[in-house]
């Protein structure tokens, strides 16, 4: 028996990678990102822009493909002071979705988390493993979002697809 | 399989960490000290039957350096011991 889910592969976003305390960041960015999330592995959103906080002095901005540009004329990231570090990583991810009702479980097969909600809430967003291999995983509606590096994205997906094939009965 | 605490982002399976070896001594003075001293200082691996202070690098994770003490005989995480603190 099949697992009850969705799997699909959303390709690239436009994603930014900042580095720097978070008031030379805002000093520099504060006006083009949503603001910045303040506890460890949670996320904000705002004008199409999304940033997670997935390290020290660490975040990630996120945008749809499209915004690209735009977002990379707002940041100017040749042009920041030294003590931040603004870097478009935009093609090292490839994103997938997970859902339906049977998402936690198949997550749960990829990834050693505990993905509960009341531990792995609607803001959280953090790197782990999927499969073994670094990913960054976030809950999304429905279900769950991982990015790996993009050229593991079609083993990635095979093994995804094996794992909603074989729910036990 | 631990459940290593790291101080970003707290309890983590082990296996997004990478081991990064016991926390050794500081580097003597090799004018100061013996010979002695001085091969023990760069060959000798500590490897105690007990506690141990390690380095685990959160490599799957957030990219943190952080020590824990574990216990060679039961592989527990435990506290640093007494005389340490
Ligand atoms: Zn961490």
């Amino acid at each position: 028996m099949r697992y009850d889910v969705t799997l699909q592969r959303c390709g690239l976003s436009a994603v930014f990678d900042l580095k720097g305390a978070a008031d030379a960041l805002r000093n520099w960015a504060g006006d083009m990102l949503p603001p910045l999330p303040d506890h460890p592995n949670t996320r904000t959103g705002g004008g199409g822009v999304e940033l997670y906080h997935i390290g020290r002095k660490h975040w990630l901005a996120r945008a749809p493909l499209a915004q690209e540009e735009v977002l990379e004329a707002q940041l100017k990231p040749d042009a920041c002071p030294a003590e931040i570090s603004i870097v478009r990583v935009s093609d090292t991810l490839s994103f997938f979705r997970i859902t339906g009702p049977d998402a936690s479980q198949v997550m749960a097969i990829a990834c050693p988390l505990d993905l509960h909600e009341t531990v792995f809430g609607a803001d959280a967003v953090t790197y782990s493993e999927l499969f073994g291999l670094k990913a960054l995983v976030l809950r999304c509606e429905g279900g769950f979002e991982c990015a790996v590096e993009q050229s593991f994205g079609d083993m990635v997906e095979d093994y995804l697809t094996l794992s909603c094939r074989q729910k036990p009965v | 399989m631990l459940l290593i605490p790291c101080p970003f982002c707290g309890a983590r399976s082990e296996s997004e960490f990478i081991y990064g070896g016991p926390v050794r001594a500081a580097r003597p003075d090799p004018n100061v000290v013996s010979d002695a001293d001085w091969v023990d200082y760069l060959t000798v691996v500590p490897n105690p039957l007990g506690p141990v202070q390690e380095h685990w690098w959160h490599a799957r994770g957030c990219g943190e350096w952080l020590t824990i003490w574990r216990d060679t005989r039961t592989h527990d995480i435990v506290e640093a011991p007494d005389e340490i603190e």
